[in-house]
Parts: C-alpha cells; structure tokens; sequence
C-alpha cells in the first residue's frame, strides 16, 4: 500500500514536469501580442495534459488490480484465514488518500488531543501541522522562482526589449506575407502606373539594384540591354507592357523573368519608376534607340506618362531587353 | 489560589474610532459613487475645479484607503490589543490625541486635495505638512500601542499583536522613506527621488501600502475576532507563525510588479514578479487559518450575519491574493495593467477583504461595548446580501471592460495597422460596463447605509460601557508544563520582535532600491532629454495639480500595439528630470508620453480648445473640461523657489538662473500665445494665463529622444 501512493506521487511529479514547463513559458512574460493567440494553444495543451493525466493514472489502477490479483493468488496458497483479515477492511481509493496526504487535519472530534494549554482572552489555539498542499504550493512557487531567475538573469535568456524585437519582427513577417498575398492580385491586365515618392524610391532602389547592370544607373542602357529613357520600345510601352516584360522576360532576347525574385507589388514599383520617371528623362551616353515608337494607343494602356505630359519632347526609343 | 486584580478597559476610544469608521466610510463610498457616475456623465463634474474626477479620485483612494480603513483598524486593534494583553491601554491622553489627530489629517486631505494641493505619488498624495503630522500621529500610537504591550499581563503575545507590530514598523518606515522632499513653499515640495528612482520607492511604497495597512492590521484582526465570533480554537499555531513570518518578509519585495514592461530595469521587474509569486501560499496561510477556524461552526455561519461577513471577507482575501500574484505574471500583466481589471481587483480587495470585515467587526463589537443586542438580524443580513451582490456586480463588468479594451487596443487590420487608432473609441465601447460597475456600488452603499441605520439603532438601545471592569489573574511566571514551540521565546519580547520585523521588511526594499542608485548603467543616459524651461516646469506641476496623471499614462511600453499607437517605447534617461515621475497606472485616456512629438503631436490651439471643452476636439470624450485653466492667472512668484530646489535636487539649472527664469517664461508664453493668435484664438493676455504652461509642458513630451526644432532653440 505504502508503494502505490508513492507510484502514484511518483507519476503525479512526472506529470507535472511538463505543465510546470509550460507555466514558464507562460510566464516568461512572452509576447503579449501574440497572448490572445497562445490563450487558445493553452488552453489545448492544458486539455491534452489532463488527457494524458487520466489515462496514467488509469494505467496504474490497471497495475495495482493486477499486483492485487497476484497478491490473491499467493494468499489463497497460504490460507483463507489471512485472505480475511487483509481484506476485509475496504481499501480507501487514491483520491481519499490523496486528500489525506494533502491535508492532514486532526478532525474535530479528536481537537482536544492538540489543543495548546494556553489561552488569549478565551482565544485557544490547535497545534494542526501545516496542510501539506499548502506546504507543496511554497515550495513549487519558490522553485519556479529559482528557475525563472536563472533563466532570465543568469543564463541571460531574452529581454523584454529583445522579445519586443522579435514580435516586430514575427508582425512585420506577417504583414509582408499578407501584402505579398493580397499584391499577387495585380497583374499585366490590372497593374496601375504608381506615381506617390515612396513607390516609386522603392522601385527605382530595385532598379538600382538588379537592372541597372544591363540598362545602366539611369536607364541608359549599355551593351547589354535597351535604352529605356527614349520613346522606342521593343515590347512596348506603359505600364501594363513594361510589368508584363518584368514579369516574363523575353528569354530569346537574354531579358530574364523576374517573376519569382520580386513581388508583383515590386514589380509594379519598378515598372512604374521605368515608365514614371525613367523615360523622357534624357540621361547622358543614351543607347541609339531600338524597337518602335510607343504609339498614344499603346501609352494610354499604360496610363499616362510624361510624355504625354510634354508632348514637345524628343522622341526616343526603347525596349525592355 | 491565583490572586486576580480589578482592571478598566477603555471602550470609549473604541466608540470614537467605531463611529469615525462609518462616518468616513460613508464619505469615501459616496465620493467613489460620483466618480463612477462621472466616468458615464462627464457633466456631473460640474466645471467646477474641486468637483472634477481627477482631483477627488486620490480623495475617494485616500478616504477609503485611511479614513475608513484607518479608523476602521485602530477601533479593531484598541479593543483586541487590551484584551489580549489584559490591560488598559497605555494612556488615555495619548489615545484622544491619536484619534483628534488623525481625523485632523482626514480633515485636512478632504480640504487640500480637491484643491489641486498633492504630490501626486498614488497613496502618498497629500503635501509636505500633513506628512509631517502622519508620522507624528503615527508614533504617537506607536508609543501607545507598546506602552500597552510592555504593561501587559500576560506574557506571550497573540499572533495578531505580531501582526499589529509588523504593521506599525513597516508603515513608519514605508511612510518616512515616501516623503523624503524638498518643499518650495508651504504646500508644494518636490519628491528627492526623480525618475525610474521614484517610481520604484512609489510603489514599493503603495505596494507595501496595500500589504501593510490594508493586509496585516486586518489579519491581526481577523486572528482576534472570527476565532471570537465562532468560538472556535484557531486552526494551527504552526500555520500562524510560518505564514507570519513569510509574508512580512515576501510582500516587501513584490512592489515592482506595478512597473512591469516600465523603464524600471529587467532585474528589478523579475524580482517584483518572482516574489509575488511567492507570495501566493503566505497569503493564503491567513485565508486558511480563518476558514479552516470555522470547522465545526459552519452551522452557524447560516445563520449569524457576523459569521458570514467574516467568512466573505476571508474568501475575498484568498480571491484578491491569488490574482495579485497571477496579475504579477509579466505576460498577464499586459493585459491588466493600465486598464480597469486592475480597478476590479483592488475592490475585491477593499469592498470585500476589508469592507466585510470591518462591518463584521462593527456589528460583533458595537452590541458589546454598548451593552445591548443588535437591533437587527434581519437587517444585518440584507446589509451582507447587499454588500456581496455589490462586489460581485462591481468586479465583474470591470474584468469585462479589461477584456474588452485589450482586445480593441491589440487590434491590427492584416496590413498592420491598428483596428482603432482613436483611443477615444475604446473607451465609448466599455462606457455600459461602467453602468453596471455603478449600479455595483450602488448596491454595496445601500448596504452600509442599512448597516449604518441598524447599527445607529443598536446604540440607541443601549449604554455604551465606557470603562469595562474585568477581574485578570496576577502575572505569574510562565512555566511550560512540557517542551515548547521555539517560536514562544520572542513572543515573550516585543522588542525584539520589533527589530526583528524591522530588519525582515528593510531587506527587500534595499536589495532593490540601492542598486538602483548607485550603479549608473541602470539607467542609461540620453544626451538629448533636457531639464524643463520655467514656463514647461509651471504647466507641469498644473498637470500635477489637476491630477491628470488619474488617467494618462506616460510610459509606452515595448509592445506593438503601444508603439504602433503611441511612438518608441519609453527609456529610463528620459525621467531623468521628472520630479515628481508621472508614469501613471491607469488609461482611461491615453497615454501621453510622445504628446508632443510625432503623429500624436497636435496644435497650441488644439490644446487650447480641448482642454475648454474636450468634446469640442473629440466628440463623445469623457474628459472633465478644464476652463479655469482660461481664466487663472499663471504664478509666476513661485518659480525661482522651485528652480533653486531643483537644482539643489541635481537639475542643472545654472547658478543664478531662478533670478532670469521669469523671463524665458515670459518670452516662451509669448510665443505660444502668438501661434494661439494665428490659428484665431482671440484671448486678451492669454500669455499670462495657466493653460500657456500647461500647452508648454504638453508640447515638451516625448521630446527628449525626439528633439523639435523649437526645443533646439
């Protein structure tokens, strides 16, 4: 009897281990954004510990009717007699010992057995240990104590400054993927010409970086790819035609597809930076132009461009290579 | 044969604390029902400065906090301390001149802090004068409580004379560190402390306010009258010394967990968490001594009304104690702080630890020293059903409010943007919540206005007893009749248990004040936060005064969903100049720490028109309007005393700058009063009037790590 309850400790301590982990995390003051999020996760986790809680401890109740079994069989060799006398008192279940343990009272009825000999104003006092749940409840809270503040202080775990920076990172992640998501709607046929300073810093900070090589700083073009400042185009002019170069590319010509290195949204910055502010802007050491005059037509497809805003401007000639 | 001796009790000074306890009581709860209905009608502050929210809520804390509470403890530790020491209280005189005294100090925080005269640290509001006479009054029952104890006749002391021990120490001790001041005149000081420093003494301070006047007095007396009223022995001795001990010395430290996610330092933030943590089973070691005193006797508690005050007083207090130390969790912390959870929980605690109790208490004593039976059962019974509806509709909408205004402060569209950037629209959304926390109220005063009646009605019946002749056994010496408790040895001196205690609560707060301020890195400085211009440091100390800080932080802490809302989060070099710090505990606005700086930042005029009429620039708001702010001249004579002090203080005002300072005052308002005449706010002498400062200061947040071109001049 005396080694089931403390099997049954035993499996209790194990058990707790994991919640007792989970608490820290909890605890550890974590990310407070992400707190409505994890409540939920919590809550399962906590549900699932219960779970595998009762079905342990159904596992040793299983055991102990086996062992009991056993112990049956083996008294049954040696007499009927002493089969009585151990089991004719009722066993106590594991909760009601457990109560037990935990708490410890001297009932009422037998209070007078640890009553103290003093007395304040007619105030008497029992001499009842402390209730051991309670006891177990100190203690755990100090070693949480312990293990929080070696953790955060002395192993030198995060911050709340470094966890700050790593929920903005976690959002910001998060913002990016649903833009990417929500950019991945505009197309060939849908793209708009961006004209607002920040769009357009972005596109040409794209175009300074991955098309410059092959159309120069300033969209000069060089040896390798088209001028893209004049108003000849290869594959035509405006927005929706320069994002749909961008995007595909025009393999034969040595034009690579950018499909999957930028963003729709990307691409339309840097497309509308080429058509916005590239084009009609008359860098030095222009290529000759290529391709074909960018007709009204084919321009307005692509939504304005300044061109057209200062139609006495000298006429060039382009392409996306 | 023992010799027994004729001795008096004093029941009148039990009478006078009795009846104080409910006249206050009744002042601070009707004060705590105008504030509620203000949150809902904003009309109800009547334009009138000593009528408006921000000025009387320190006075509803401080009347509940020491007058209702106050009294509340000397009635119950003036009748149990004679008794349990089989004497007479010390001296008469010394009695009358703590009970005058103290409902002199009551008197005059009822006078001074509805007009704008306080210091603004929560708990520790009232000037520099009345702090001197606290301590005075303090001592003087200090002197009067051990001058009882050391003419005891009987040898031990009762656990709830540790506990009143530990509370007069601690309170003396916490009180004079608080106030550590400067004064610039005779009702203004600024505190000695700036910054992340004060912070940290303000709430070990009000912290250990709440475990030192509001927990251990009434524990002591919760050991003396429940174990009374059921006649029942108490349940462990044991349990009595171990959860005595601990909790003196654990709830000193717990302090920071009002700064989590503040400017405060790491480590002093993990230490207030850990140690409130710990706090949970010394805490509940009361709760289980009361409750577990009651075996036997629950039949009873059916149906004696003392009883089942009592018992709902303990449960509160095992309640109230179990979610401190969950509220101390950083993470859960974010989310109660600064909304009205934290409201909830400390009405947990006063309406029901401490309200309970003291009614308990009142109708136990009352019929006793009178020499009567209580006028009414039945009415003492609605009185507790009342009370405990009141609490129960009380807390809850406000735990639904802090639910609520999480979920719409932490909202983000996907795009990362917040749901509600307009502040105003979280608060409109818990206004019906604070309908219903008022009807709460208004069931718990309905309640001890009964109560009030029954007992009035109960001292009417009978005569009060107001010396008590008891026949006590001579002293003998003590001789155990078997081994004893260790613990006996300092129960037979009180002295030694003082210095003990004394030594336990130094501890905690020095571990985490000292190297706060000794050690520079804690603290890092920020070359661009500059000392505040004269005209800044008036509207400032305006600010102080209308006791915005009620409801206005100024501390952004490292969380999206407050930079994303308010700017960068707040570092500790900003503070450095902030004498009194104004951090605040409570949104029921904004916070305004980036007021001035960034996409908060708003116009003179804008400030102007809203503090006249704050609908005016945010329909629906519910902040009280400020129009004498308009119509007071600004004074001006203060100013060279308040930077001489100053400076004595650290702030690196140059020699001589008090004598010039009037005039970059002058000059400063000037220049706001002509940007207030540009956007075509016609008002003669508007520099020369309060609101100028107060624009002043309000322009001048958050430009320490932002500087404007204005501040660069």
């Amino acid at each position: 009897m005396k080694n089931r309850s403390i099997r049954i400790k035993v499996s209790l301590a194990l058990l707790l281990l994991p919640l007792v982990s989970f608490a820290q995390d909890a605890g550890s003051a974590g990310n407070p954004q992400n707190f409505w999020e994890n409540a939920f996760g919590s809550i399962v986790l906590l549900a699932g510990a219960i779970v595998v809680l009762a079905a342990l401890i159904a596992i040793v109740k299983l055991f102990n009717i086996i062992v009991k079994m056993e112990e049956l069989r083996v008294l049954r060799e040696k007499g009927v007699e002493e089969i009585v006398e151990k089991y004719k008192q009722p066993e106590e279940s594991w909760w009601k010992k457990f109560m037990k343990s935990a708490t410890q009272y001297v009932p009422v009825e037998k209070e007078e057995d640890i009553m103290f000999d003093h007395e304040y104003d007619g105030i008497r006092e029992l001499d009842n240990r402390l209730p051991p749940w309670w006891l177990w409840m100190f203690y755990a809270s100090i070693i949480f104590a312990a293990v929080y503040w070696t953790y955060y202080h002395i192993a030198d775990g995060p911050s709340l400054i470094d966890e700050y920076n790593k929920d903005m990172e976690v959002a910001q992640a998060k913002i990016d993927e649903y833009l990417a998501t929500k950019a991945d709607a505009i197309d060939e046929n849908t793209v708009t010409l961006l004209t607002d300073e920040e769009s357009l810093a972005m596109g040409q900070s794209t175009f300074e970086t991955l098309c410059m090589p092959c159309h120069g700083m300033n969209g000069e073009g060089n040896s390798i790819g088209p001028n893209l400042t004049d108003d000849y185009w290869l594959h035509g002019c405006g927005v929706k035609n320069v994002f749909k170069t961008i995007k595909n590319g025009v393999i034969e010509k040595g034009m690579q597809s950018w499909k999957d290195q930028l963003r729709p949204v990307e691409i339309q910055r840097v497309a509308s930076y080429i058509v916005f502010k590239l084009h009609g802007s008359n860098p030095e050491n222009a290529k000759e132009p290529q391709g074909e005059l960018c007709t009204p037509d084919e321009a307005e497809g692509g939504g304005a461009t300044p061109a057209e805003a200062n139609p006495d401007e000298a006429p060039g000639e382009e392409d996306t290579e | 044969m023992t010799q027994v001796e004729r001795i008096q009790y004093d029941n009148a000074i039990v009478r006078n604390f009795a009846y104080a306890t409910l006249l206050w009581g009744v002042v601070g709860m009707t004060v705590g029902l105008l504030l509620a209905s203000q949150l809902i009608f904003p009309a109800l502050n009547f334009d009138t400065p000593w009528l408006t929210f921000s000025r009387i809520r320190p006075l509803h804390t401080n009347a509940v906090i020491f007058a209702f509470v106050g009294n509340g403890i000397f009635m119950g530790v003036y009748y149990s301390l004679q008794r349990l020491l089989k004497a007479r209280m010390y001296s008469k005189a010394l009695s009358n001149i703590h009970f005058w005294g103290w409902q002199l100090i009551i008197v005059s925080a009822a006078l001074t802090l509805p007009l704008g005269l306080t210091t603004s640290g929560e708990y520790a509001e009232l000037i520099w004068p009345i702090d001197i006479a606290i301590a005075l009054i303090w001592v003087i029952f200090g002197i009067n409580m051990f001058g009882t104890i050391l003419r005891r006749r009987e040898k031990h002391l009762y656990v709830a004379i540790w506990f009143y021990i530990a509370t007069w120490v601690t309170v003396a001790l916490l009180h004079i560190v608080r106030s550590f001041e400067l004064p610039t005149s005779l009702i203004h000081s600024y505190p000695v402390f700036s910054g992340v420093q004060e912070a940290l003494v303000q709430w070990w301070y009000g912290h250990n306010a709440v475990a030192f006047f509001l927990t251990t007095p009434y524990l002591g007396l919760m050991y003396y009258y429940l174990p009374k009223a059921a006649n029942r022995p108490i349940f462990s001795y044991r349990l009595s010394i171990v959860h005595f001990w601990a909790l003196i010395f654990i709830y000193i430290w717990a302090g920071p967990h009002h700064l989590l996610y503040t400017s405060l330092p790491n480590w002093a933030q993990s230490l207030g968490m850990i140690f409130s943590l710990m706090l949970i089973a010394p805490s509940w070691g009361g709760m289980l001594n009361g409750l577990l005193t009651l075996r036997g006797a629950w039949d009873r508690v059916r149906q004696d009304p003392i009883l089942k005050f009592l018992v709902v007083a303990v449960t509160a207090y095992g309640m109230s104690t179990f979610e401190g130390p969950m509220m101390s969790i950083k993470s859960w912390n974010a989310v109660t702080h600064y909304s009205d959870w934290t409201i909830g929980h400390v009405h947990i605690g006063a309406l029901g630890w401490n309200g309970m109790l003291t009614f308990g208490v009142l109708y136990w004593l009352l019929p006793r020293i009178f020499n009567t039976r209580l006028y009414s059962v039945k009415w003492a019974n609605t009185h507790f059903w009342l009370g405990t509806l009141g609490i129960i509709f009380y807390a809850i909408p406000m735990y639904w409010a802090a639910v609520v205004q999480n979920i719409l402060w932490r909202a983000f569209t996907p795009d990362g943007y917040l749901v509600y950037p307009n502040f105003l629209e979280t608060v409109t959304q818990i206004v019906p919540m604070y309908g219903i926390r008022l009807f709460g109220g208004l069931l718990y005063f309905t309640g001890v206005i009964i109560g009030v009646v029954n007992m009035f009605r109960t001292i009417s019946s009978g005569k009060l007893v107001a010396n008590e002749v008891v026949e006590v056994p001579v002293v003998e010496e003590h001789k155990p009749a078997g081994k004893e408790y260790w613990h006996r040895w300092i129960e037979k001196r009180p002295v030694q248990m003082l210095l003990v205690s004394f030594v336990l609560v130094s501890i905690g707060g020095a571990v985490e004040y000292l190297p706060l301020s000794l050690i520079d890195e804690n603290i890092p400085k920020i070359s661009t936060v500059t000392p505040y211009t004269p005209l800044e440091l008036q509207g400032r100390d305006i600010y102080v005064r209308e006791g915005c800080v009620g409801c206005h932080s100024q501390m952004i802490r490292p969380m999206r969903f407050e930079t994303a809302r308010y700017g960068e989060y707040s570092k500790s070099g900003e503070f450095i100049y902030d004498r009194p710090f104004l951090w605040g505990s409570k949104r029921t606005g904004p916070d305004l720490a980036r007021e001035g700086v960034g996409k908060l930042k708003k116009s003179d005029a804008w400030h102007y028109n809203h503090m006249l009429d704050p609908t005016s620039t945010s329909p629906g708001s519910l902040m009280p309007a400020f129009p004498w702010l308009h119509k007071n001249d600004l004074d001006t004579t203060t100013t060279m005393n308040k930077i001489r002090v100053l400076r004595k203080l650290g702030t690196p005002y140059e020699e001589g700058y008090e004598y010039i300072a009037n005039d970059d005052l002058m000059v400063q308002a000037k220049r706001i009063a002509q940007s207030l005449k540009e956007a075509g706010i016609e008002q003669e002498g508007v520099e020369r009037k309060e609101i100028v400062a107060l624009i002043a200061y309000l322009q001048k947040l958050g430009t320490g790590i932002e500087p404007t071109a204005e501040a660069e001049k």
